[in-house]
């Protein structure tokens, strides 16, 4: 009998087995799981659309590339890691020069034959988008590929949202204004015309 | 009398000799910072150990003794040289890690133990772990392989994929990169995709049983170039390195040369000792007392290819 009680008790305070409910892991292990385009959906309403306006303007930018690229560099840019690349993200308004499937040349200058600033309105790939903000830090990530994955997700919002109508609307001699992010690998090629993933673009 | 005098001569001159090494030990160690660990997943790869020589090296140019050990892709050994470093008073771990989520604990560890470790090349699924990280941004380095592949194979036919070690994020970072490119021409068709495990020897093999189930491919992307030069193997015997094109990941000094001849299509150059050597100066930095370094440092990987080679070789830039 006693023996018993004590079985009793000790099962009470130790039991074998717990039960625990299907609903509260299946949400433990959601709460774990990095969904990336949830991130990206609220990274791109809550930090991206909000910050454009504050960017530097197309025309200041551009004059500072041209007196000094470094200065420019320094002041402007950013960079990840040891890379020797580095990003702008900026905004500016001008005149459609010419439109095609991939990419969208604009002057900022009315008139002016002279191309500032390339839109690209093909398949968006890599990082430009993630990382050209500079509002997004891969230390946060404890796992690369969840911060690689909100870039396919950050691409595919591009994609989805800005350029199809960009595409549609954008023929030469239009009126445009614009945000974006240029990547610069090679100072030769990348800075005479900025080559611009657009982030938002409005065509008159 | 005369052996006297030689058994005196000897006595001198070995306390001669004694008193040298004496002075000698006593000034390298006060020469030395201490001792730095050097663990490196493989060694069975040329690549790594260009990384974990690097490493070395560069601790030594900074006045410490280094040792590396070799995990040989086993956590389990890993971990036993963990074990014996945090017994053995070494001041920092310079670490590239066999396995992402697998050697958090040995890194946990060291750092229980007081023992700043760095990741070189390889991340740990953690950012409060390891003192640092020093990356290769290989999602980067495989879109621009991804995009080389769709202008060289073109937007259509069959390619096969060798992944590398299916636990480690560069395996996938790397194939994510690649197909974040490739899957958007859906008439590009990946027939085959199987993990070479990083290694040359499995990356032939697998290469000739793909070439048995699928010999109308047209290209292979390996996940490193150890397993592409396997596989370029298994397609010289099957003769077939003409009809496919065949693309690799890391920049080793066989596959730069592959490419020079134009028998490979194109690679990933990472850079392993620029790498290595940040991870020596962050160690030797916190050593001298500095406790703010970034937790994941990028380091970016430019594509090779037939038209600039020239530019590469000896793992880096010439």
């Amino acid at each position: 009998m006693i023996a018993s009680t004590l079985m009793l008790v000790v099962t009470i305070w130790f039991p074998l087995f717990h039960v625990v409910s299907l609903k509260a892991v299946t949400a433990e292990k959601k709460a774990v799981t990095f969904n990336a385009p949830d991130f990206a959906e609220g990274f791109w309403t809550n930090q991206v659309i909000p910050a454009l306006p504050g960017t530097v303007k197309a025309d200041v930018l551009i004059a500072a590339i041209q007196t000094d690229p470094a200065a420019a560099k320094k002041k402007y840019g950013h960079s990840v890691g040891l890379s020797d690349g580095y990003f702008y993200f900026f905004s500016g308004s001008g005149q459609v020069a010419a439109a095609s499937d991939d990419e969208i040349s604009v002057s900022l200058t009315p008139g002016s034959t002279n191309v500032d600033v390339v839109l690209e309105v093909g398949l968006v790939f890599g990082n430009a988008v993630r990382d050209g903000t500079g509002l997004l830090n891969a230390n946060d990530y404890p796992n690369s590929q969840d911060f690689n994955d909100l870039s396919s997700a950050l691409n595919h919002i591009v994609e989805s949202r800005v350029l199809p109508v960009l595409k549609q609307r954008a023929k030469a001699g239009a009126r445009i204004s614009f945000a974006g992010c240029a990547e610069v690998d090679d100072e030769s090629s990348d800075l005479k015309p900025l080559k611009v993933v657009p982030l938002q673009a409005e065509v008159q | 009398m005369k052996s006297n005098w030689l058994k005196l001569a000897l006595a001198v001159v070995m306390t001669a000799a004694a008193i040298l090494l004496f002075t000698q030990t006593a000034s390298a160690q006060a020469a030395s910072k201490g001792k730095i660990a050097v663990v490196v997943s493989t060694l069975n790869n040329p690549w790594f150990v260009v990384l974990g020589e690097t490493a070395k090296a560069r601790a030594v140019e900074l006045g410490y003794d280094a040792t590396i050990f070799d995990s040989q892709n086993d956590t389990a050994k890993e971990a036993a040289h963990f074990e014996n470093i945090i017994a053995g008073g070494y001041k920092a771990i310079l670490f590239n890690p066999t396995d992402a989520n697998g050697s958090i604990a040995s890194v946990e560890k060291a750092k229980a133990a007081g023992i700043p470790v760095f990741c070189i090349d390889r991340e740990i699924n953690s950012t409060n772990a390891a003192t640092s990280q020093m990356l290769s941004d290989s999602y980067s380095g495989c879109v621009k392989l991804g995009q080389y592949f769709v202008k060289t194979v073109g937007k259509e036919g069959e390619y096969a994929e060798i992944l590398g070690i299916v636990g480690d994020n560069n395996t996938w970072n790397r194939s994510k990169g690649f197909h974040s490119v490739v899957d958007r021409y859906p008439d590009l068709k990946m027939v085959a995709q199987q993990s070479g495990e990083f290694d040359r020897a499995k990356g032939l093999e697998v290469m000739e049983s793909i070439l048995q189930a699928h010999p109308n491919i047209k290209a292979v992307f390996c996940g490193n170039d150890a397993m592409a030069l396997g596989a370029y193997q298994a397609l010289v015997t099957a003769g077939k390195a003409d009809q496919v094109k065949v693309f690799g990941f890391d920049g080793a000094d066989d596959a730069v040369k592959l490419i020079a001849e134009g028998k490979m299509t194109a690679t990933g150059m990472q850079f392993p000792k620029t790498m290595a050597r940040k991870a020596a100066e962050f160690a030797d930095e916190y050593i001298q007392g500095k406790r703010d370094f970034p937790q994941k440092l990028p380091v970016p990987v430019e594509l090779v290819t037939k038209d600039n080679v020239g530019k590469y070789g000896d793992y880096g830039k010439k």
